[in-house]
């Protein structure tokens, strides 16, 4: 018995060990972002480089120079708004799918979600032409609205097929009462699966969120506007212009887009292990 | 029946209809053209007229030796990433799987680089791999494992190289996170009928762990392969296809094509084939998977 | 439960009116937009938020300007597609070298038919930059600023390896080679940058070694791309790249101008606006600059330079003034302060300019020669490129590479 426990401690620290180099290799490219967004801009071809900028070279002037920028703000909204906009329609479509194809299955409505599900193996980007001249057809070009229904069509089939696993979970037994005492289909949607399917929607709006915010392909192709520019765009701006690079300015705005999503990832933690099981688990 | 009765066709076509629009819209309708835009004649200077040419535009994309480069770019990409993250993502998750205290902590850590965009992943580890950058530094005037500055950006397969490193980092707290949830649900039972038998950690993974998260490992294997082949952003931000395109994947040259050169035909001819490829590939997986079942 | 529908409800709710806002606040004033390729932190583009476009805004109420600045080759391929996107800018500051294609598109305003006071205007501006506008007997835009490119030289290493700025294309050879190998801290140092592989950076040195790209009339390129002086002219280059003499176009190398200003690259060869940049981000680098060394065919530059032209969805009249406001003297000089070298005649007698000292650039434009002024020429230059980078890796040898590429620009030249 002894040598067992003597084992297992040995195999915890192992584990600990491992865990923590793992750990170190997974932040470090971070704190290199965050370490170089400290340091002015003529430092970052010193020599010898070094991972952490000298103590009396520490600046945050890359962050003033950031936030004295109107722009940034800007950008900073136009990423919000399109995101927000793109969960809460995704999430209201989402789920009113999903209850239709969970609650009332036949064979029209499970041939329709097979479909649905066949969408996914195709890569968004693929579709970036024929979208281009529909854009185009549409007005939709440098139009910053015009990227939120794009962006909702593209979540749409996991979102349904994330919240469909919980609305076939709702118990027939309370729809029927739904049903005795009257109740009929929106009110039921409304009134008993939404609240029901919630946690779904919440975590899956969170990857929703996550999409839009990080999306840059398609906004990149539509938007040419300065003040209708997301983040990622704003960002890769920065960085492409031509010979000479101010990595102070990219890293310390990549360190400010970065802090609503870190936030949002670690205070909904649960959900997004939550949504991300469900998926797989099912699968 | 009269609870039947209760249920409105109408309220229910009214429920899915708004969703079946947006996706009908912007998702259908794209699939379609897609594939009409292929067999036609499509570029900057006839976008009014578009000509049917037939298969014209295949035969071009076939015929093309910077298409075959680009092909196989991103099956290399896929071949080394996806199992690359899942092994990873799986050896993590065996770990957390066995400890207690700080779980959550570093099951945290180790999800951020899937919740940081491709943006900015591929910036930092441009920053990180260029000639003069640090990692250079590191390895030849530190460690001295190398005998001057690894041209990382600059070559076909280094450049690729920088690409799957960024993918694997980005992707193993993705696998970490389904292959925990996974592996929590196989029953312990097994393992301890295992242990009285003897069996060492190595053969109880072969026999236990791995038929019992097949599922899992399935749903990774499809999810990921589409996501390989869906390398754009990193591409684009490390290396931009240099040198002369060696480093471009399907959907980077793909992009070229279109929006740098106007061939919209040839574009979607590109991307119709990588759908089937896709499509073609998934149903592979799927019957390799259901095959070794029997 | 219920908090999280009603949650939805709002925001779907906050959403449709902020969309419906923009929409009320509009009135008549126009609009129009302006996309250009100075770099989003230069001094050009300071200049042009913070001076220039007050200032036309000022003189013109009733007109506004977004200005949307673009990277050089993206604003390129932005141009094209919105082309077909019915989403074009009313006016744009475009390369002299994408004219041609433009034109051939469509898409451009013939201003000497549209405009009534077109003569007055053009008239103002240099007739050799206004050459630049011309396709077919009409003239497609005004010329905003000219520029050729010189030699720049970090002073200190040139006096380190005690040599002097070639003036010989042997000579320059010789340089870039001494000026290469290791500095003090051990880091390799390269005597000459070449940011790209493209015919802005390579024609300078296939003219001045006596080469060309296609004949006079620009219909054939085979017996010019592929002649023994061009040819020769690649290898060299090629050769200097294989020794470590050469570097900067590789995705992995410092930028051109940090490498400069850090002492990693000796020399380059650079515009009029590379002392403003120098003076902003590298203060204390001191650096002298030279022309072209001399070759076979002489010290050959490249013109460069760009145009301000309309499309034909702008808002004509509002664009117009804008086109003359740019190219007036007062906005030229004002641009002139970063580097930006005029061609309105008046702006160029002024102090300003005089006091810039252009004039190693103004005698190289003298000298200078235009990259081909084809429609195809985007395209050549993207075959230029892959060529290129097969010689300079070794996969195939000036001879073949410069072979196939005349093969492929004789198809495009048709």
């Amino acid at each position: 018995m002894k040598s067992k426990s003597v084992a297992n401690f040995h195999s915890a620290v192992l584990r600990y060990l491992l865990l923590a180099i793992g750990t170190v290799i997974f932040t470090l490219p971070m704190v290199y972002m965050i370490s170089t967004s400290l340091r002015p801009n003529g430092a970052l071809y010193e020599y010898p480089p070094r991972f952490f900028p000298r103590w009396e070279a520490l600046t945050l002037e890359n962050y003033e120079y950031i936030l004295h920028q109107s722009k940034f703000y800007l950008n900073f909204l136009n990423s919000v708004l399109v995101s927000v906009s793109t969960i809460v329609l995704a999430a209201l479509t989402g789920s009113a799918m999903a209850f239709v194809l969970g609650k009332f299955q036949s064979r029209p409505t499970r041939l329709l979600f097979a479909f649905i599900i066949i969408t996914m193996i195709i890569p968004g980007t693929t579709m970036i032409v024929p979208q281009f001249e529909l854009a185009t057809m549409l007005g939709m070009v440098n139009v910053l609205w015009g990227l939120i229904p794009f962006y909702v069509a593209w979540v749409i089939p996991f979102t349904t097929f994330m919240i469909k696993g919980f609305m076939e979970n709702i118990p027939d037994e309370i729809m029927e009462a739904a049903w005795i005492d009257g109740a009929d289909v929106w009110t039921v949607y409304i009134r008993i699966a939404t609240p029901l399917a919630s946690p779904a929607i919440a975590s899956v709006s969170i990857f929703n969120f996550l999409t839009a915010w990080e999306e840059y392909p398609w906004a990149n192709t539509v938007i040419n506007d300065n003040s209708k520019r997301t983040l990622p765009i704003a960002i890769a701006g920065f960085f492409g212009q031509h010979q000479f690079t101010q990595w102070g300015y990219v890293f310390s705005m990549s360190v400010l887009s970065l802090i609503p999503v870190v936030l949002i990832f670690i205070l909904c933690q649960k959900f997004f292990i939550q949504g991300l099981t469900a998926g797989s688990v099912k699968g | 029946m009269i609870t039947k009765s209760r249920i409105n066709r109408l309220q229910i076509v009214g429920l899915i209809l708004p969703g079946l629009l947006v996706f009908g819209m912007f998702t259908i309708y794209p699939i379609v053209r897609l594939f009409w835009m292929s067999l036609c004649d499509m570029s900057f200077a006839s976008m009014l007229v578009q000509p049917y040419t037939g298969l014209t535009n295949y035969r071009e994309v076939f015929g093309d030796t910077t298409f075959w480069t680009v092909f196989a770019n991103s099956i290399v990409y896929t071949l080394v990433t996806v199992p690359g993250q899942m092994a990873l993502g799986l050896f993590i998750a065996i770990l957390l799987n066995g400890i207690r205290r700080f779980s959550v902590t570093f099951r945290v850590i180790n999800y951020l680089p899937v919740v940081t965009s491709w943006v900015i992943a591929s910036l930092v580890f441009r920053y990180v791999f260029n000639t003069e950058g640090l990692l250079n530094y590191f390895l030849w005037k530190i460690l001295g494992i190398t005998s001057g500055n690894v041209r990382w950006l600059d070559t076909r397969w280094s450049g690729l190289s920088v690409a799957m490193i960024l993918g694997i980092w980005k992707g193993i707290g993705w696998n970490m996170v389904i292959f925990l949830a996974a592996l929590q649900q196989v029953p312990a039972e097994l393992y301890e009928a295992a242990e009285m038998d003897g069996c060492s950690a190595w053969k109880k993974f072969v026999n236990i762990t791995i038929p019992a998260i097949r599922g899992t490992i399935l749903f990774a294997l499809i999810e990921l392969t589409i996501g390989g082949f869906n390398v754009f952003t990193s591409i684009k931000m490390i290396t931009g296809g240099r040198p002369a395109h060696q480093t471009d994947t399907l959907l980077t040259w793909m992009y070229y094509k279109a929006f740098s050169t106007g061939r919209f035909g040839y574009a979607a001819a590109l991307s119709f084939v990588m759908a089937l490829s896709l499509g073609l590939l998934a149903i592979v997986q799927f019957r390799m998977m259901r095959n070794r079942d029997v | 439960m219920h908090t999280f529908t009603r949650f939805l409800a709002v925001m779907l709710a906050c959403i449709m009116v902020m969309s419906v806002c923009p929409a009320v606040a509009e009135d008549t004033t126009v609009t129009i937009s302006f996309w250009h390729h100075y770099s989003a932190q230069s001094a050009e583009n300071e200049t042009l938020m913070n001076v220039l476009i007050p200032a036309f805004e000022a003189e013109n109420p009733g007109i506004k300007v977004n200005a949307v600045s673009h990277e050089w080759a993206e604003l390129h391929d932005k141009i094209l597609v919105s082309a077909n996107s019915n989403a074009l800018p009313d006016v744009a500051r475009c390369d002299i070298a994408w004219l041609p294609e433009f034109q051939k598109m469509g898409i451009l305003v013939a201003l000497d038919e549209e405009m009534p006071d077109f003569t007055d205007v053009s008239g103002r501006l240099l007739d050799s930059a206004m050459s630049t506008t011309r396709i077919g007997g009409h003239s497609y835009a005004l010329a905003l600023n000219t520029n050729s490119k010189i030699v720049f030289y970090n002073t200190a290493m040139l006096e380190a390896a005690d040599v002097k700025a070639p003036s010989t294309m042997d000579e320059w050879v010789e340089t870039v080679k001494k000026l290469s190998g290791e500095n003090a801290d051990g880091q390799q140092v390269w005597g000459w940058n070449e940011p790209a592989l493209a015919g802005w950076n390579i024609c300078p040195l296939i003219w001045s070694f006596g080469g060309s790209l296609t004949n006079e009339e620009q219909t054939k390129a085979t017996g010019y791309i592929n002649s023994p002086a061009t040819v020769k002219a690649v290898e060299t280059f090629a050769e200097l790249v294989k020794a470590g003499a050469i570097t900067g176009f590789n995705a992995g190398d410092i930028p051109m101008t940090d490498g400069f200003g850090t002492g990693r690259y000796a020399m380059m060869l650079e515009g009029p606006w590379k002392s403003a940049e120098l003076a902003g981000a590298y203060p204390d680098v001191s650096y002298g600059t030279a022309p072209l060394p001399a070759g076979e065919g002489g010290s050959i530059s490249v013109l460069g330079g760009e145009d301000i032209a309309m499309f034909n969805t702008a808002s004509k009249e509002a664009a117009w003034k804008f086109m003359q406001f740019m190219t007036s003297e007062y906005a030229e000089t004002e641009m002139a302060k970063c580097g930006q070298i005029p061609v309105n005649k008046a702006a160029l007698e002024s102090d300003t300019v005089k006091a810039a000292d252009y004039a190693p650039f103004i005698d190289a434009i003298q000298t200078a020669r235009a990259r081909p002024t084809v429609a195809a020429w985007s395209e050549m230059d993207n075959e230029l490129q892959v060529a290129m980078h097969a010689v300079v890796s070794g996969e195939k040898t000036a001879q073949e590479a410069m072979d196939e590429l005349a093969a492929a620009w004789d198809l495009l030249l048709k």
